[in-house]
C-alpha cells in the first residue's frame, strides 16, 4: 500500500471513529465553556462516569455541544432543555437506565435496567409535599454531577457512604414530619450504637447498612407484605447475610441462626402461620440498633411478650442463683435461636429435663424432690385432660350435644398453659393450686361426658322398651282388626246362608 | 269397666246425642281395592301435623324466638331438657315426613284422579294445605338460627326478590327489612307458630268434612270398571283401626329416626362469617333449586332466575287447578295426557333431587 492509500485510509478511520464513538467526538464545548467559568459542576462532571463514558452535558440537557457561542449552544431551537428538575431528572436518566438495549450494545454496561420500575413501586414514589414532583429522583441519591460508580469511595452510595445519604433526609426532624410525623428520625444513631453501625464506621463495608436491609431503589414502607422488613421477611432479610458461611466467615459467629429459628416455635408461628405477633430477628435484636442480647438482658428481652413468666423468675430463688453463675435466665433453658414449644418434659429429673442440669445430682436435696414433684403434678393434669378429651370425644362421636363439656376442655388446656408460666416461679404450692383447678374442671368436663354417654345408651335401651311395646300394641291391633274382620265375614257369611 | 264406659257414654248422650255420630260413622264405608292402601296417606299426613303440633307446643315452653337466644335455646332444649333432644328431634324428622306423606297423598290422588268432580274443593284445600306444608318446613328451618338455616332463607327469600315488581316487596316483606336478621327470625317464628296453623287447621277441618261428608274416591279406571264390586270396610271401625295401626307404624319409625340420627343444630349464625361451602335447601326445595342453576343467566330478554321461578309458578298454578281443566276425567272418562303429565313430573322431581345431592 502507497503513503497516498495509507493517508486515505488513516483519515477515513478517524473520522468513523470520531463520529461513532461518543468518547472520541469532537471536543465537548458545554464543558470548555463551564471550566473556563470555573463552574464547579464541570469539575465534578470530569469525575463523572457518565464522562468517561463518552456522555456530554448536552446529553441531558439538550443544546448544541459543537456551538462556539452560548447563545447558539444554548438555543431552546437546538433542543436545549436547560436544568432539569424533579421527576424530569427520573425520566432523563431512565431514557438509557431503562433501555437494556442501550445499557448492553451501547455502554458496554452490565448494571440492572429496572430501576425506574423499581422505584415507582417505592415508598418515595409519594408525591412530594409541593404537590409537583415525587419525593425522591435519581439525583437525590446519586448526586447530579460527579455520579460516581456504587464501588467508588466517594460515591454516596458507597455502601460506607450510604446511611450517610440516607440520614440527609431521615435523621430530619422536620423534613421527615411533612410525610411521617410518627416516623423516628434516630436511625442513623441508633445504627452507629449497633455492630453493624461500628463496624460500617470501622471501614468494614460488608456490614448491613440501611440498603441491605431495606433495599436501595425498591424501598417499600415497613408496613407492606413486600417490604423486605415486613415482619415476616425480616428472617429471610437477615438471612441473606447471616446465612452465608463464606460471607459470615471472620465474623467469629455461625450462620445456623435462620435454620435453627425456622424449627423454632417462633420461626413455625411466623413463617409458616403468618403470625406477625410472633417475634421476628429484630424483635430481640433489635433492628437499627441490631447487637444480640447480653446474660443481662436476655430476660427482659423475653420478658417484653413473656411478662408474668419473666415476673415469675424474678422473683423465685433461680434469679439469685442464675445471675451468680452468670447464667442467661430464660436461653439457659429454652435455648436462644431454636426454642421449642414448652412441654412437661423439660420439668423434673429426668434425663431430657432442663432441672436435671443442675438439680439431677442428689435426690435428696430440695430442688430435686420439688421438680420431681412438680413434674409428677404437671403429668396428672395431663393425664386427666387426655381423659377428659377421651370421654368428650367419645360422647360427641355418639352424636351427643356436649358443648358445654367441651367448652370446659378450654379451660382445662388454659390451666396448662397457666401451669406452664406458674413453673417459672418455681414455687410447689402456687404451682400446685393452678394444676389442681386445672384437673377440677377436666373432672367437671369428664363427668358430663360420661353423663352424655350414660344418657346415649339410656336413649338406646329407651328406644328397646318403646319399639317392644308399639310393637306388642300393634300385633295386639292387628289380631284385632283381624277378628274383628273375621267376626264380620262369618256374619255376612251366616246372613247370606 | 265396661260397665263404667257404659255409664260415661249414656251420660255423654244424654248430653249431646253420641249416636247420631255413631249412626253416621256406622253408615260409612271404604272402598276396598287394588289401589286402597293409598288410602292410608292422607292418615298418616294427618298423623304427622298432629305429632307437629304436640312436640311443637312442647318446644315453645322453652325456644325463645330472638336472635340472641334462638340458637341457645335450643342448645338449651337439646342437652338440658328432659326428653326435650327427643321432642326436637322427633319435630324435625316429622317434619320432613310430613312432607314426604302429603307428596305421596298429594301424587295418589292426582294419579287415582281422585280431584275430579264433585271433589274439586277437597283437591284444592288440599293443595294449599300442602303449600302451607312447604311454608312451615321453609319458615321452620330458620328457627334454630343456625349457620345453614341463616344461609338458606337468604338464599330463599333472594329468589323471591327476584320476580319483577312484586318480589322485591315480598323479599322486604318475608325478612322484615333488607337482610336476613332477628326481625326475619321474628317473622318467621310468627308465621311457623301462628299464621300457618291458624289458616291449616281451617283448611284441615273443610278438607277432613269434606271426605267425611263425600267419601273415598274410587280410581276412575275402577269406577269405570265397574267400581269395587261393592267390596268396601266399615269406616268405624276397621279403616280406622288400620290407620292406627300404620300411626303406630310411623310413631315408632320417627323414634328410631330420632335416636340414631338426632337432628343436628350445628354452628350459630353469623351475618358476617362467609356463606358455607356447598348449601343447598332442604330435599323438598332441591329440584327447584337445582332447576334454577341449570336455567341460563339469560335467556332471550328474560333473566334466567325470573324464567325459572315464572316457570314454577305457572306450572304450580296449574296442577292446582287440574280438576278445572281435566274435562276428560271430569266426564268419567280416561285421559292418558293426566297420567303422562304425572310421571314426567314425578320423575323429575326425583331425578334433579338426586342430582342436586349429589352435585
Amino acid at each position: 500500500m502507497n503513503g497516498r492509500y495509507r493517508g486515505f485510509l488513516t483519515t477515513f478511520v478517524l473520522i468513523f471513529l470520531l463520529h461513532c464513538s461518543p468518547a472520541l467526538r469532537a471536543q465537548d464545548g458545554c464543558l470548555t465553556c463551564h471550566q473556563t467559568m470555573e463552574d464547579p459542576r464541570a469539575a465534578l462532571f470530569l469525575k463523572d462516569v457518565h464522562k468517561a463514558k463518552g456522555f456530554s452535558c448536552a446529553d441531558c440537557h439538550g443544546g448544541n455541544r459543537n456551538a462556539e457561542d452560548m447563545e447558539t449552544a444554548m438555543d431552546p431551537d437546538a433542543g436545549f432543555r436547560g436544568v432539569p428538575s424533579g421527576d424530569e431528572i427520573t425520566e432523563m436518566c431512565s431514557t438509557c437506565h431503562s433501555d437494556g438495549s442501550a445499557m448492553v450494545k451501547t455502554y458496554n454496561s452490565i448494571l440492572p435496567w429496572g430501576q425506574k420500575a423499581l422505584l415507582e413501586a417505592s415508598v418515595h414514589n409519594k408525591l412530594a409535599s409541593n404537590g409537583k414532583e415525587r419525593i425522591v429522583n435519581c439525583a437525590t441519591c446519586h448526586n447530579a454531577h460527579g455520579i460516581l460508580p456504587v464501588e467508588n469511595p466517594a460515591s454516596p452510595v458507597y455502601p460506607l457512604n450510604v446511611t450517610k445519604t440516607c440520614g440527609k433526609c431521615h435523621s430530619d426532624a422536620s423534613y421527615m414530619r411533612i410525610y411521617n410525623p410518627t416516623i423516628a428520625v434516630d436511625q442513623v444513631d441508633k445504627y452507629r450504637t449497633s455492630v453493624h453501625g461500628k463496624k460500617n464506621a470501622s471501614g468494614d463495608r460488608k456490614v448491613a447498612e440501611c440498603a441491605s436491609c431495606h433495599g436501595s431503589h425498591e424501598i417499600r414502607s415497613a408496613k407492606d407484605v413486600k417490604s423486605r422488613v415486613y415482619p415476616t421477611n425480616v428472617p429471610e432479610t437477615c438471612s441473606s447475610c447471616h446465612s452465608n458461611p463464606e460471607y459470615m466467615a471472620g465474623y467469629g459467629i455461625e450462620s445456623d441462626q435462620f435454620e435453627k429459628y425456622s424449627k423454632s416455635v417462633h420461626g413455625k408461628a411466623l413463617l409458616e402461620k403468618n403470625d406477625i405477633g410472633a417475634p421476628a430477628c429484630n424483635d430481640c435484636h433489635g433492628n437499627h440498633a441490631a447487637t444480640p442480647p447480653g446474660v443481662a438482658s436476655v430476660s427482659n428481652v423475653c420478658g417484653t411478650c413473656h411478662a408474668l413468666n419473666a415476673d415469675l423468675f424474678a422473683q423465685s430463688p433461680h434469679k439469685e442463683a442464675f445471675d451468680e453463675a452468670d447464667l442467661p435466665e430464660c436461653e439457659t433453658c429454652h435455648g436462644n435461636h431454636e426454642i421449642v414449644s414448652a412441654s412437661e418434659k423439660l420439668l423434673g429429673v429426668s434425663d431430657e429435663a432442663v432441672c436435671s442440669w443442675c438439680h439431677g445430682g442428689d435426690p435428696e436435696s430440695k430442688g430435686y424432690k420439688t421438680a420431681a414433684s412438680m413434674r409428677l403434678l404437671a403429668d396428672s393434669m395431663d393425664r386427666a385432660e387426655r381423659r377428659a378429651i377421651g370421654l368428650v370425644e367419645d360422647a360427641e362421636q355418639k352424636g351427643m350435644e356436649i358443648s358445654d363439656a367441651k367448652f370446659k376442655l378450654r379451660d382445662a388446656r388454659q390451666a396448662i398453659l397457666q401451669s406452664r408460666t406458674m413453673v417459672h416461679s418455681f414455687d410447689e404450692e402456687r404451682f400446685r393450686e393452678v394444676i389442681t383447678a386445672g384437673i377440677a374442671v377436666t373432672a367437671v368436663a369428664g363427668s358430663e361426658a360420661n353423663e352424655a354417654i350414660d344418657e346415649y345408651y339410656f336413649r338406646r335401651w329407651g328406644l328397646v322398651f318403646a319399639t317392644s311395646m308399639l310393637i306388642l300394641l300393634s300385633i295386639s291391633l292387628y289380631v284385632y282388626i283381624r277378628k274383628l274382620e273375621k267376626r264380620k265375614e262369618t256374619g255376612t257369611r251366616n246372613s247370606a246362608g | 269397666m265396661k260397665k263404667r264406659l257404659n255409664i260415661l257414654y249414656e251420660w255423654v248422650n244424654d248430653r249431646v246425642h253420641l249416636e247420631d255420630l255413631v249412626e253416621f260413622l256406622g253408615k260409612k264405608y271404604v272402598p276396598v281395592h287394588s289401589h286402597s292402601v293409598w288410602y292410608y296417606f292422607g292418615g298418616v299426613s294427618l298423623f304427622l301435623f298432629i305429632i307437629q303440633v304436640v312436640t311443637g307446643i312442647l318446644l315453645l315452653l322453652y325456644y325463645k324466638g330472638s336472635e340472641e337466644l334462638a340458637f341457645e335455646s335450643i342448645k338449651f332444649i337439646m342437652s338440658k331438657v328432659a326428653f326435650g333432644w327427643l321432642i326436637r328431634s322427633v319435630h324435625s324428622w316429622a317434619a320432613n315426613l310430613f312432607v314426604l306423606a302429603a307428596m305421596i297423598h298429594m301424587f295418589s290422588v292426582y294419579f287415582t284422579k281422585a280431584y275430579r268432580k264433585p271433589r274439586e274443593i277437597t283437591w284444592l284445600t288440599g293443595m294449599l294445605m300442602f303449600f302451607l306444608v312447604l311454608g312451615f318446613g321453609f319458615s321452620g328451618y330458620l328457627l334454630p338460627w343456625n349457620e345453614l338455616a341463616f344461609f338458606a332463607t337468604k338464599v330463599g327469600t333472594d329468589i323471591a326478590g327476584v320476580i319483577p315488581v312484586i318480589g322485591k316487596p315480598i323479599m322486604v316483606f318475608l325478612r322484615g327489612g333488607e337482610d336476613v336478621t332477628g326481625a326475619t327470625l321474628s317473622r318467621f317464628f310468627g308465621f311457623h307458630v301462628a299464621v300457618f296453623p291458624g289458616i291449616f287447621t281451617v283448611l284441615l277441618g273443610i278438607h277432613l268434612i269434606l271426605v267425611q261428608r263425600q267419601g273415598m274416591s274410587e280410581p276412575l279406571h275402577i269406577e269405570r270398571g265397574g267400581g269395587s264390586g261393592g267390596k268396601t270396610m266399615p269406616f268405624f271401625p276397621n279403616f280406622l283401626l288400620r290407620d292406627l295401626l300404620l300411626w303406630l307404624i310411623v310413631l315408632n319409625l320417627l323414634a328410631i329416626l330420632a335416636v340414631f340420627f338426632p337432628w343436628e343444630l350445628g354452628q350459630k349464625a353469623d351475618a358476617f362469617a362467609p356463606a358455607p361451602a356447598g348449601i343447598k335447601p332442604e330435599w323438598y326445595f332441591m329440584f327447584m333449586f337445582q332447576t334454577l342453576k341449570y336455567i341460563p343467566a339469560k335467556l332471550w330478554i328474560i333473566d334466567g332466575e325470573v324464567f325459572g321461578i315464572m316457570l314454577f309458578s305457572i306450572a304450580g298454578l296449574l296442577w292446582t287447578l287440574v280438576p278445572f281443566w281435566d274435562a276428560k276425567s271430569a266426564r268419567g272418562e280416561k285421559s292418558r295426557r293426566i297420567i303422562y303429565i304425572g310421571i314426567f313430573v314425578v320423575m323429575y322431581i326425583i331425578a334433579l333431587t338426586i342430582l342436586g345431592w349429589l352435585s
